[in-house]
């Protein structure tokens, strides 16, 4: 359980985080979004205790994650999987980590296995690939079997096999009821990871939602094609559709559902040559959510 | 953590196999076991063990191996120059005790370690890893402190140890000055060079948690350590003694001069010494564990 209230940080003169707001329920992965630039890390660093919040609190499991005596036990975290050690071999760093908290020893040769870098534990670190360190970090976040997990953009880099297994490895945590938080810029990967999403943008609070009442939100309407558009738009009005001409014959009809549509048109005798429910992708809901507050927008020309 | 159900925990693999983790229960005994001890005792495991695991750990090892070596070939020059001088030249001659190049080097080492323990993991971000494991900025301090500080301060007096040792063999009961005396008179020395080291060591590591970088704490250490001192020299008298003797390179031999040696006749007094070297620790130390606790990471 991951609650945030009404954070506030600065840093000097700028604002990266304002009256953020929201809470993280075990069992599910929550996709933490936003442009590049919103506040997603900052909030993550203020959550871990490593930057002070200006106001407002941060809670970890009910409590203050800096008052964690052994929080490898009850917070995993990765944020950036570049900050290791090169020099290090890949089962020393689990290794000082374990020590760290008291986890036993064996289990960082587990952690390692578990990622898929047994065969690579005594190699050094600084030969690692992004998707190897990103692995690395992975393992170091589970060493404690703790039940919240935050993970900071953790596809950033990855290949497509990558990708693929940090999103089965998200929903599998989350399956066994941890409390799962992955901050990315990237709707699409969030689409097929995240249960619920927390979008942010400027540091506020833009969308605190689950991905399907996103795409609800976003809907565009049903597309019908009928060799008669024009008894069919009568039909559907007069059951209290708004309907709208397309290109060619097509017809767009809000304010009626699919099954609804069939219904009516077979009523009447009328083929149906697609009836087809529209929406906005959800990467374009994002863009629409996101559209005022990305910190560096480009320039449409 | 416990509020996940019970039975395995099975997390999926790309390529479809499955590792079992361990169970809940078994975690839970485990975990709670860990838990006895305390976070100071997990602070100092995790800072020694990274202490172990780097290669410029090993190679500061390295570089006081190298000290001891040439401590080596200068107790057989030495040996062999008293060999050649008459009676009256060997009343006269003052000779660089047989330990004269770890002197030299250790400071260095303590400079180069006390600043990478902490701005290491700077440059590499890993700082934050380590304080979202540790969260508790002090007792990490404490431990990066004890770990570096400690192993200078270990390895140096051995090193210092087995160099004068070696070096009274080779003088071979030769009466030079700083090699003769019972082993029991030179160990305040030695234990003086080693404390300082660790001093030192602190020192860099207190500029390091201010400064958060390898080569200005690298470069302010060595500017002190190599360039002050020449510069005090130039510097009108008294004022080029009186702040000499403040320097803390020159505190083992106002501490505990070598046997035999006339290093400690002028300077500060031993306690003035040893009570400006703990003072100095604690102001750099102090005013880096206050930016340390206070800055974000």
């Amino acid at each position: 359980m991951i609650e945030v209230r009404e954070l506030t940080k600065r840093y000097g003169a700028t604002t990266a985080v304002d009256r953020l707001s929201f809470t993280v329920a075990p069992g599910t992965v929550t996709g933490f979004l936003g442009p590049n630039g919103a506040g997603k890390s900052t909030t993550m660093r203020v959550l871990l205790g490593l930057d002070a919040a200006e106001s407002g609190e941060a809670l970890v499991n009910g409590g203050r994650y800096a008052a964690l005596r052994r929080p490898m036990f009850e917070v995993g975290a990765l944020l950036d999987a570049g900050a290791v050690h090169g020099g290090r071999r890949a089962i020393d760093h689990l290794g000082w980590l374990a020590r760290s908290n008291g986890v036993s020893p064996r289990r960082a040769a587990e952690v390692l296995e578990l990622v898929g870098l047994a065969g690579v534990a005594r190699k050094r670190v600084g030969g690692f690939s992004l998707g190897m360190r990103q692995r690395l970090g992975v393992a170091a976040a589970l060493l404690g079997d703790p039940g919240v997990l935050l993970f900071d953009e953790p596809v950033n880099g990855l290949d497509p096999d990558g990708v693929r297994w940090i999103r089965e490895l998200m929903r599998s945590l989350a399956a066994e009821g941890r409390t799962v938080l992955i901050s990315s810029h990237l709707m699409s990967e969030m689409e097929l990871t995240a249960d619920r999403l927390i979008v942010i943008g400027r540091g506020r609070l833009i969308a605190d939602t689950s991905v399907r009442e996103l795409a609800d939100r976003f809907a565009r309407g049903v597309r019908v094609r009928s060799p008669r558009p024009d008894e069919l738009t009568a039909v559907l009005a007069a059951a209290g559709g708004r309907v709208e001409a397309e290109q060619g014959d097509a017809l767009r009809v809000t304010g009626l559902d699919v099954a609804e549509i069939g219904d009516r048109a077979a009523a009447h005798g009328i083929p149906l040559h697609e009836v087809a429910a529209q929406s906005a992708s959800l990467e374009e809901a994002y863009m629409e959510l996101t559209a005022d507050s990305a910190e560096f927008g480009s320039v449409t020309r | 953590m416990s509020e996940i159900g019970t039975g395995e925990r099975r997390t999926g693999l790309p390529g479809g196999e499955a590792v079992t983790a361990h169970g809940p229960a078994a975690d839970a005994a485990a975990a709670g076991a860990a838990r006895a001890g305390g976070t100071w005792a997990g602070a100092i495991a995790a800072e020694w063990h990274k202490l172990r695991t780097v290669r410029s750990t090993a190679a500061l090892a390295a570089t006081i191996g190298a000290g001891f070596v040439l401590c080596l070939l200068w107790s057989l020059y030495a040996s062999q120059y008293w060999d050649g001088l008459s009676a009256e030249r060997r009343a006269k001659l003052t000779v660089a005790p047989p330990t004269q190049f770890l002197e030299l080097i250790l400071p260095v080492c303590g400079v180069v370690l006390g600043a990478l323990t902490l701005t290491s993991e700077y440059a590499t971000g890993m700082i934050r890893t380590t304080l979202t494991v540790l969260p508790r900025r002090l007792p990490l301090l404490v431990a990066k402190a004890l770990a570096a500080a400690g192993g200078v301060f270990g390895a140096g007096l051995v090193a210092l140890a087995a160099a004068l040792v070696a070096g009274r063999a080779i003088a071979g009961g030769r009466p030079m000055p700083g090699f003769e005396g019972s082993l029991v008179e030179h160990l305040p020395h030695l234990v003086a060079v080693a404390l300082t080291t660790a001093a030192i060591t602190l020192m860099a590591l207190g500029a390091a948690a201010l400064l958060r970088s390898t080569a200005a704490t690298i470069t302010i250490g060595m500017g002190l350590m190599f360039v002050a001192p020449p510069v005090v020299r130039l510097l009108p008298a008294p004022w080029n003694d009186r702040i000499w003797w403040l320097l803390p390179t020159g505190f083992p031999n106002q501490i505990a001069p070598v046997p035999g040696s006339t290093a400690g006749d002028d300077g500060l007094p031993a306690p003035v010494a040893g009570a400006l070297l703990v003072a100095y620790v604690a102001v750099m130390v102090g005013a880096g564990a206050y930016a340390f606790a206070r800055r974000d990471a």
